[in-house]
């Protein structure tokens, strides 16, 4: 896959402010085609109805979590090889690499930079772009 | 002196009522055992249940030194201030934001008008600069997730206090309310309010 800047991405965080500064950046970086979902359960419904290239989720969110929406993502034919990047304030290590497990993509600590974002984003179009 | 004196009395207390336990016990007699066992276990806990006692007031006084509002839980209300604070910060970030990009669309104006090499390069800096300020608008979720845990912990100490049966604590009514939270201060002012008042003393 090639960084297509065309791509749909969802922005799932349970946090308006936080929804709003992750598409500003993908903005700025040329993503302009974005939706967003407030918890697990509401992105479910939109990836159904939408035909979405990338996930953008944050994990701790009141209704379903972000890892819960990683496995479900990952259970479902429709859905299996999308990419999902965890953007999150959880920093423990056993957390990591729980998500790590679930088939996560890439994953951004809170509060990060710009730059940090650019970096994860380009690593996981390079990482699917060599397995294609 | 006086300890021993305690001691001994405490004893001989303990004394008379397993005596009377066990008259009641031989006699047959079961709510008069058990009642004695009560009081001997009642007086067992009861520095127990003051400490206990003291840790749900002074936790309701350092967490709860606010107002009395409509309601009367101090500790609830502590929680729904600081629900309030995560409101706040919320909307006090969207504006932030809605600032920062209404800025950044003025500074590509300037930069797609006819600029000096050195002024495009200061837009440029201004630009990435409201970029930052943006990002930094981040804090909103972080500390909002902090206070939301928190305000869980208090909720639940609260609600094993009160399973606990122990009183509700003491008021403290006197100091200043600090700012208003919109559902809790119903008699807050708005500005009208003390435009209105004010004028209506003459000033």
């Amino acid at each position: 896959m090639t960084a297509n800047k065309n791509m749909r991405i969802l922005i799932v965080d349970d946090f308006s402010t936080m929804r709003r500064i992750i598409k500003n950046l993908l903005n700025d970086l040329g993503y302009t085609n974005t939706s967003e979902a407030d918890d697990g359960s509401t992105a479910i419904q939109a990836l159904a109805q939408g035909n979405f290239d990338f996930v953008v989720t944050d994990w701790n969110m009141p209704g379903m979590t972000g890892i819960d929406l990683l496995k479900a993502i990952r259970a479902d034919d429709r859905f299996k090889s999308l990419p999902v990047l965890m953007v999150t304030a959880e920093a423990k290590r056993e957390q990591i690499i729980e998500a790590a497990q679930n088939g996560v993509n890439g994953y951004i600590i809170k509060p990060f930079t710009a730059q940090t974002l650019e970096e994860k984003l380009g690593k996981i179009f390079e990482r699917l772009g060599a397995a294609a | 002196m006086a300890a021993v004196i305690d001691v001994a009395s405490a004893r001989a207390a303990l004394v008379e009522k397993l005596q009377h336990a066990l008259d009641a016990l031989e006699q047959g007699d079961e709510a008069g055992w058990r009642r004695e066992l009560d009081a001997i276990a009642a007086w067992r806990t009861q520095p127990m249940m003051q400490g206990l006692g003291r840790l749900a007031r002074e936790l309701a006084q350092t967490l709860g030194e606010l107002p009395p509002t409509h309601d009367g839980h101090d500790l609830n209300d502590a929680c729904a201030r600081l629900d309030h604070v995560v409101e706040m910060t919320e909307q006090a970030s969207h504006k932030t934001l809605d600032l920062a990009e209404q800025c950044r669309g003025l500074a590509d104006q300037l930069k797609a008008g006819s600029l000096s090499a050195e002024q495009a390069q200061l837009v440029d800096g201004i630009r990435s600069g409201l970029s930052e300020m943006a990002l930094a608008q981040s804090y909103q979720d972080l500390t909002g997730q902090i206070i939301r845990r928190v305000a869980g912990i208090v909720r639940r100490v609260h609600e094993g206090f009160g399973a606990l049966g122990l009183p509700p604590p003491e008021k403290k009514d006197n100091g200043l309310a600090g700012p208003a939270v919109s559902g809790l201060d119903k008699n807050a002012y708005s500005q009208d309010d003390a435009d209105d008042l004010l004028s209506g003393l003459g000033l």
